[in-house]
């Protein structure tokens, strides 16, 4: 059996499953990383892809296109950062205060249209809600290997990986990248190159508001179409884990995401061999801890020569 | 009253830019905006929104039963504000608390289930693990935090995923199949008699917990208030290098934030298994770990005024429900006017006052400034 449990590990389907799934968490946190570089302490990101995941069920429900749907959480990522922006930036609110509640909103909020809007409560399964059609590349089907591995997948998906590379190349290889770098490093002297640092700051809380809506959009429309109750189930926060790990790096972030994703194939895979499934998902968390503990042993200066730098 | 008093600055009676008028007006007008928007909130869903209102108040303190459940949903709120609290007075970003409920819940719910021990023993017995259970949570936080320079913040909301995980694998993988029953949700049977917390009010699922948390409360208020050691911990989140200065052992203090909060945290998590819901099931915080962290920004980390704000918030929760019982809305509303609320409580009100003062005073010193130089001018 053990065997059988190594080859399914290992086998295809389960690399195209983990390709598949860890989508939304690429999308939302390579958008997350212009975020993080400007450092506003924003813990916010479940809500913005719960939100996104009910706007693009809503926009594929009314007008019968995925794209319009993926259109709408966009939009709608967009107006929930615009009021975030407001608030922490304008008003001065204390910033993990705002995403708490923001956090917790979310919940209420999408389960209350749910109600109001198609009169269910839990779960809404509706054919209008037109899901993604998957793309069949003719190219591909004669490679056994890479033919599972990437034929057959929803546009998002190949999306997600160009986006990374996009964001790598826009966060290290534009002068609007270094700007943003420099305005989340040290926003004084930013400053005082001529740099508005509010601006940046700005631009950073968008483009993660608009990313984490389309990757919201990704749950309901990747071939479901329904719409549950707290549909994205802290994916929200691997987003964010991710992007904490790989210290807003796009593409460090990007294979942290995909372990995530691997680890969320590998439930699904072995559910068939009645193994715990909760041990397996528990596995990226203890690596993630695990990589952080070999990067932080560096700074280990012995037990007795704890001053204030260390804190 | 001689005339010559008039050269004496008389104090500003209504000082808007700081003190406690602020604080009183960031109330009254967040209370406003919330009572606004909620009638706009409930009258949208075809409701009226003073009969929702009446029903929220008639359930959370209508009758004898309604102040009990008032006070068993305000219960977790003490505790988990309190850990927020003293994590967070004291700089220690501890996202964890719902994770350390998880823990310490599961732990009480086995040795309350699994070991035999006299009646009261048993109950104390119960919660000490809980809450020491929640400080070995902390533990790999703070180590990671003090010997190797890594925040807090990433590792204990990872920790909060593993706990969850990690408690939900033994109640499905290893309980449940060593007492050889079926059951269709992920929960343990239910604890002894003699671990659970006698009940506040006769016939009502208040529990000894909410006391317990009341006097968590006051013992944080206490140590920070009253004694050198929480001095100590405060001065160590608010002026870590006067601390240092002033020869505080700042890591032993650092460790004992975490662990106070986690020992906080975790019995958290035993209240709710010994005092409400009576075993350990599966998920059944939802979010109660981060709404004490939200709490405990609300009243200004002031653990008074905690007590205050958890019982309010226990009171919407059961008064939301019987508004849902008795019209066509859904509790939820309520729970996403408590979020404004939040939301408007937190918007710095001072600063804002501040800034316009500053903007008004500038305006006159330039008015003064052009008008002398005016002078000087035509002179």
């Amino acid at each position: 059996m053990l065997i059988e449990v190594l080859k399914t590990i290992i086998s295809p389907v389960a690399f195209a499953a983990a390709l598949r799934l860890s989508c939304p968490l690429i999308i939302g946190s390579v958008g997350g990383c212009f975020n993080e570089k400007i450092s506003t302490g924003n813990l916010a990101y479940e809500c913005f892809m719960l939100v996104g995941a009910f706007f693009g069920a809503y926009g594929s429900f009314i007008s019968g296109s995925p794209v319009i749907g993926s259109l709408v959480a966009v939009l709608s990522g967009f107006v929930l950062a615009l009021i975030y922006g407001l608030l922490v930036y304008h008003l001065n609110c204390n910033a993990m205060i705002v995403s708490i509640a923001y956090n917790n909103a979310a919940w209420a909020l999408t389960t209350l249209l749910l109600v109001v809007i198609w009169n269910t409560r839990g779960q809404f399964t509706d054919p209008r809600i037109v899901s993604y059609s998957t793309l069949d590349m003719d190219f591909l089907k004669k490679v056994p290997f890479l033919d599972t591995l990437f034929n057959n997948n929803i546009l998002l998906v190949y999306l997600a990986y160009i986006y990374a590379i996009i964001g790598h190349i826009i966060m290290y290889m534009t002068p609007f990248g270094l700007r943003l770098r420099g305005v989340g490093s040290y926003p004084m002297a930013a400053q005082s190159a001529g740099i508005s640092v509010r601006k940046y700051r700005w631009i950073g809380l968008i483009i993660m508001g608009c990313s984490m809506g389309l990757a919201g959009s990704y749950m309901p429309l990747s071939g479901m179409s329904l719409f549950s109750e707290n549909m994205t189930r802290g994916r929200g926060f691997l987003c964010l884990t991710s992007i904490l790990v790989g210290k807003g790096d796009p593409l460090k972030t990007t294979v942290i995401a995909l372990l995530f994703g691997y680890a969320n194939a590998m439930t699904l895979v072995l559910s068939t061999f009645n193994l715990p499934t909760q041990i397996v998902s528990m596995l990226p968390y203890v690596a993630v801890l695990a990589v952080l503990l070999m990067v932080g042993i560096r700074n280990y200066k012995g037990a007795k020569n704890i001053t204030g730098d260390t804190i | 009253m001689t005339s010559g008093n008039e050269t004496i600055a008389k104090p500003k009676r209504f000082d808007l830019t700081s003190g406690i008028w602020v604080e009183v007006a960031r109330y009254f007008f967040s209370f406003i905006g919330v009572l606004l928007l909620g009638a706009l909130l409930i009258y949208a869903q075809g409701e009226d929104p003073l009969k929702a209102a009446k029903l929220i108040v008639a359930g959370a303190f209508g009758n004898r039963v309604a102040i009990g459940n008032s006070f068993r949903w305000a219960t977790p709120c003490l505790l988990t504000g309190a850990a927020a609290i003293v994590a967070f007075k004291s700089g220690v970003n501890n996202l964890g608390i719902e994770g350390q409920m998880y823990l310490g819940a599961f732990i009480a719910a086995v040795i309350g289930y699994f070991y035999k021990l006299p009646a009261g023993v048993h109950m104390i017995v119960c919660l000490v693990a809980a809450g020491f259970s929640g400080v070995i949570w902390m533990i790999i936080p703070a180590v990671m935090r003090l010997f190797f320079r890594i925040n807090e913040y990433i590792t204990t909301m990872m920790m909060n995923f593993i706990a969850t995980l990690f408690c939900d694998f033994f109640v499905i993988w290893v309980i449940i199949p060593s007492l050889g029953i079926t059951t269709t949700t992920a929960a343990t049977p239910n604890i002894m008699k003699g671990a659970r917390l006698p009940s506040l009010i006769k016939g009502t699922s208040a529990s000894w917990g909410f006391l317990l948390g009341i006097f968590c409360c006051v013992f944080v208020y206490i140590l920070y208030r009253y004694t050198i050691q929480g001095y100590e911990l405060k001065q160590v989140g608010e002026n870590l290098k006067f601390a240092l200065v002033g020869g505080v052992n700042v890591k032993k203090t650092f460790l004992s934030i975490f662990v106070l909060s986690g020992f906080l945290g975790g019995l958290a998590g035993g209240v709710e298994v010994t005092g409400g819901y009576y075993r350990y099931v599966s998920g059944f915080s939802y979010t109660m770990g981060w709404e004490g962290i939200m709490i405990a920004n609300i009243c200004k980390q002031n653990p008074i005024a905690l007590i205050f704000v958890s019982i309010i918030w226990g009171a919407l929760k059961t008064g939301a429900m019987n508004m849902e019982r008795g019209t066509a809305l859904n509790r939820l509303t309520v729970n996403l006017l408590q979020m404004i609320f939040v939301i408007l409580v937190s918007i710095d009100f001072e600063g804002i006052f501040k800034f316009f003062d500053d903007r008004i005073n500038k305006k006159k010193e330039l008015d003064k400034i052009i008008r002398q130089t005016g002078a000087q001018n035509a002179n």
